[in-house]
């Protein structure tokens, strides 16, 4: 071994320093390190899971907002056409009304008009009984001598019964 | 203040009296003075009136016949009144 160069307390010196290097390279670098990537790498994955979840999060809440808007605009539309609904309802009825109303009024006026027409009707009537008594009267005074006013009182008095009491 | 009690009596008969000739009082109103033909008409027609006391009154304006009053009974056959039934009925028609 020495013929070939090789020292053999050297090569185990070097050996044993070897082993110590080794182990002492794992024992207080590799291990933490190790320790360290695995600790890393942990929170890697925990940070993806909460950006997954929180990415999740948001689509659920985008989702949610669209939903709620849909839900919104039909509600909307909805309401928009009761109260389309309604306002028809109400226009109908007052339209209703006001041709009831104006029925009324039409009838009120119709029979009004139907008093005062008759009213004056009558009165009318009243006059032309009252001037045609007058006339016949005053032409009966005029036209009626003392012998024809005889004559109707004889008859009169003809026609009359007996009279007891 | 006395009254003397015969006066009393006398005033008493003498309103009576008047009172009972006016009940009976026949008066008869016409358009022109009534002759015998009428008068005898009346006297036939209405036989219990007094026809001595009866008095005779001229009214033109009832146009014809003759109006009775005996008291407080007026039996009224003048063409006026007939004319006045006769508007009553035109009115009441209405």
């Amino acid at each position: 071994m020495e013929n070939l160069g090789i020292d053999l307390k050297l090569l185990i010196a070097q050996l044993i320093n070897f082993l110590l290097f080794f182990f002492l390279i794992k024992k207080f670098i590799v291990k933490p390190f190790n320790l360290f990537l695995d600790r890393e790498k942990k929170q890697d994955k925990e940070k993806e899971d909460s950006l997954a979840k929180v990415k999740k999060s948001e689509e659920e809440m985008v989702n949610e907002q669209i939903k709620a808007k849909e839900k919104s605009k039909k509600e909307l539309e909805t309401v928009l056409n009761q109260a389309k609904k309604d306002s028809l309802l109400i226009k109908e009825e007052m339209i209703n009304e006001a041709n009831k109303e104006a029925e009324e009024i039409k009838k009120r006026l119709k029979k009004q008009l139907e008093e005062e027409k008759n009213s004056l009707y009558k009165e009318i009537k009243d006059q032309i009984a009252k001037i045609s008594m007058e006339l016949v009267e005053q032409g009966l005074r005029d036209s009626l001598d003392q012998e024809e006013r005889k004559k109707i009182t004889i008859r009169i008095l003809k026609n009359l019964p007996n009279y007891e009491n | 203040m006395r009254i003397n009690p015969r006066l009393k009596d006398d005033l008493r008969k003498y309103l009576i009296d008047k009172m009972r000739s006016e009940k009976n009082a026949v008066k008869v109103i016409s358009s022109y003075n009534l002759g015998n033909e009428e008068k005898q008409l009346l006297k036939k027609t209405f036989p219990h009136y007094n026809w001595q006391t009866a008095k005779f009154i001229i009214d033109p304006s009832i146009i014809a016949g003759i109006i009775i009053t005996v008291g407080s009974q007026v039996i009224d056959l003048s063409i006026k009144v007939s004319l006045s039934n006769l508007q009553n009925i035109v009115y009441e028609s209405n």
